[in-house]
């Protein structure tokens, strides 16, 4: 019998499939269709201090390879995100991942406080958000001691609570920087955000097509950026991977963890392949593990670093 | 189904008032009644507009200006390009012998929906209404296939609402479903009215939505969960009781609910 379930930092899913944070996660229930079908774990949108409308339409629009989205951070504010922690921590038993971002480092810690009173079962920190630039300025998650001291900021309001952190593949020295973050106290990592920015352009009206003119690319272009990424985060740190970024197939989902994820993030697919998708990388993965005569993805995890 | 950005070319412009208009683009893909295009003004912004008619003649889509983007939709003018993406959503199914209720800018996808009823040979009836005579859109057509109206300023048929005109109707258990589309409180009259006579239903609903094509999870809908562009917009009994936000201020543009 095969057993899909995983841990992060202590936490149970009972398969590895995430929503990606900006997936479905703008409330208790939108979340809560991914679980119906089949997601092991849901990260909601991420949240600030304050309500913020985000970008003007478009906001997400396939482009080759994939999607290119600026939503730009919509979000009901980190009081009003509790509420739906709370809600879906009633009503439904696979562990939620609260997002949070912040324009300053304090902010970072302040909504992390706020967000922790909610409880949710893991904490995730967005440094890495590409579609904010002209307002928030360069991602500190490019910028290895930044990253470093809010993690350290954030742990210290999350108590018990595990803190994992977004890295973009575009920072310097990914391997070190992932070092880095374990070494700042986080109990994980989320890998990949998206990449870029990138933009699409109207021919005929000579216009960017997204509202804030670039934005991030996702989808299966990102694929293998996302499995390097994650392989060389796995050999420098011990902490748990969530692995993440363009993730459409069970054939992709087991790059991610022979590569070293423990959980893989699912997002774009969604679009690509619809809302299935989780019970369909789930039920795939467990085929898999079947015919290679493997009880469970610890014994297939990080694999190839075999030789 | 068209994914990617693309622009059309406006053929043609209708005015039915100083504020609503129908635009008509040639060559956009097939869409079924009750389904949307998110509808992109370069420069301002992009909303879902579900199509209120389709033929060899082009795909229409009404438009009252009521916001920034629907404001700025006023001024297009014949050759103007926006873009187009979809058709997206479920939309309706075609049902025999039913009832179609409309009100306010919720009159624009039925009358797609009239019209393939009719190339169907499908009967229908229809009842709708508008705050006043200007703001019922395509009357002149839909007077000729015998709609009734209602206006609540009596400018145009009865005076009231459209729920008082179906509620006065006495035979209403003639009809094997009823169709509607418009406010969120004349669909919940509509469904206390369709509730009594146990008649099957289907509503276009509508939510403020974000990416139009099922990621984001903006217009999940509360307690079912289901997309309002993906699963819905077109809602049947079931779908509408599942959720519990039925009738309720929605969320707004931040993911807040508004009380």
């Amino acid at each position: 019998m095969v057993d899909l379930a995983v841990n992060i930092a202590g936490v149970r899913l009972p398969n590895p499939t995430v929503v990606a944070s900006g997936i479905l996660g703008v409330s208790a229930s939108s979340a809560g269709l991914a679980v119906a079908h089949g997601a092991g774990a849901v990260t909601l949108k991420s949240c600030g201090p304050e309500p913020r409308t985000g970008h003007r339409g478009p906001t997400i629009v396939p482009v080759p390879g994939g999607l290119l989205n600026a939503v730009g951070l919509s979000n009901p504010g980190a009081a009003a995100v509790c509420d739906e922690i709370r809600t879906f921590k009633d009503r439904y038993d696979v562990p939620l991942i609260a997002s949070i971002f912040g324009r300053t480092e304090a902010e970072f810690a302040a909504v992390g406080e706020v967000i922790s009173e909610a409880s949710p079962d893991l904490l995730e920190i967005n440094v890495s958000c590409p579609n904010v630039a002209s307002e928030f300025g360069t991602p500190f998650g490019l910028d290895r001691e930044a990253t470093g001291r809010i993690t350290r900021l954030v742990k210290e309001v999350a108590g018990e609570i595990p803190v994992l952190v977004k890295l973009s593949p575009q920072a310097h020295n990914l391997g070190s920087l992932a070092s880095h973050c374990q070494e700042s106290g986080a109990d994980g990592i989320t890998a990949i955000n998206s990449l870029g920015p990138g933009m699409a352009i109207d021919v005929y009206t000579r216009r960017p097509v997204l509202s804030n003119e670039v934005g991030g690319l996702s989808g299966r272009a990102i694929l293998p950026v996302a499995v390097r990424a994650v392989h060389e985060i796995a050999r420098n740190v011990t902490i748990p991977i969530i692995g993440t970024g363009g993730i459409a197939t069970t054939e992709d989902a087991l790059q991610m963890i022979l590569a070293g994820a423990t959980a893989v993030g699912i997002g774009t697919g969604v679009h690509s392949r619809g809302i299935d998708i989780f019970d369909e990388i789930g039920e795939g993965i467990a085929a898999y593990l079947e015919e290679g005569g493997f009880s469970c993805l610890d014994e297939i995890r990080g694999a190839i670093h075999a030789d | 189904m068209q994914t990617e950005m693309k622009t059309w070319a406006v053929a043609d412009v209708t005015r039915h008032a100083d504020d609503i208009l129908t635009l008509r683009v040639l060559d956009v893909p097939p869409a079924n009644p009750g389904q949307f295009f998110l509808v992109w003004l370069p420069g301002v912004d992009e909303k879902p507009i579900s199509v209120s008619n389709q033929s060899e003649s082009g795909t229409e889509l009404t438009i009252c200006g009521v916001g920034e983007w629907s404001r700025a939709m006023m001024t297009v003018v014949p050759g103007d390009r926006i873009g187009l993406r979809g058709p997206f959503g479920n939309g309706f199914t075609l049902t025999d012998n039913s009832l179609l209720v409309g009100g306010g800018m919720g009159i624009a996808p039925l009358r797609y929906l009239a019209h393939r009823l009719m190339e169907e040979g499908r009967t229908f009836d229809m009842a709708l209404g508008a705050r006043s005579a200007t703001g019922l859109i395509f009357a002149g057509e839909f007077g000729r296939w015998g709609a009734r109206f209602a206006t609540d300023d009596g400018t145009m048929g009865d005076t009231g609402t459209v729920t008082d005109v179906i509620r006065d109707m006495v035979d209403l258990r003639a009809y094997d479903s009823l169709y509607a589309c418009g406010p969120e409180a004349m669909l919940v009259a509509v469904k206390v009215v369709a509730d009594d006579h146990n008649l099957p239903f289907q509503f276009a609903v509508e939510r403020l939505m974000k990416c139009g094509i099922g990621l984001c999870g903006h217009c999940s809908l509360d307690g079912s969960g289901i997309r309002l562009c993906v699963e819905g917009p077109v809602l049947d009994r079931k779908m509408v009781e599942a959720t519990t936000e039925f009738g309720l201020p929605h969320r707004d543009a931040s993911g807040r609910r508004r009380s």
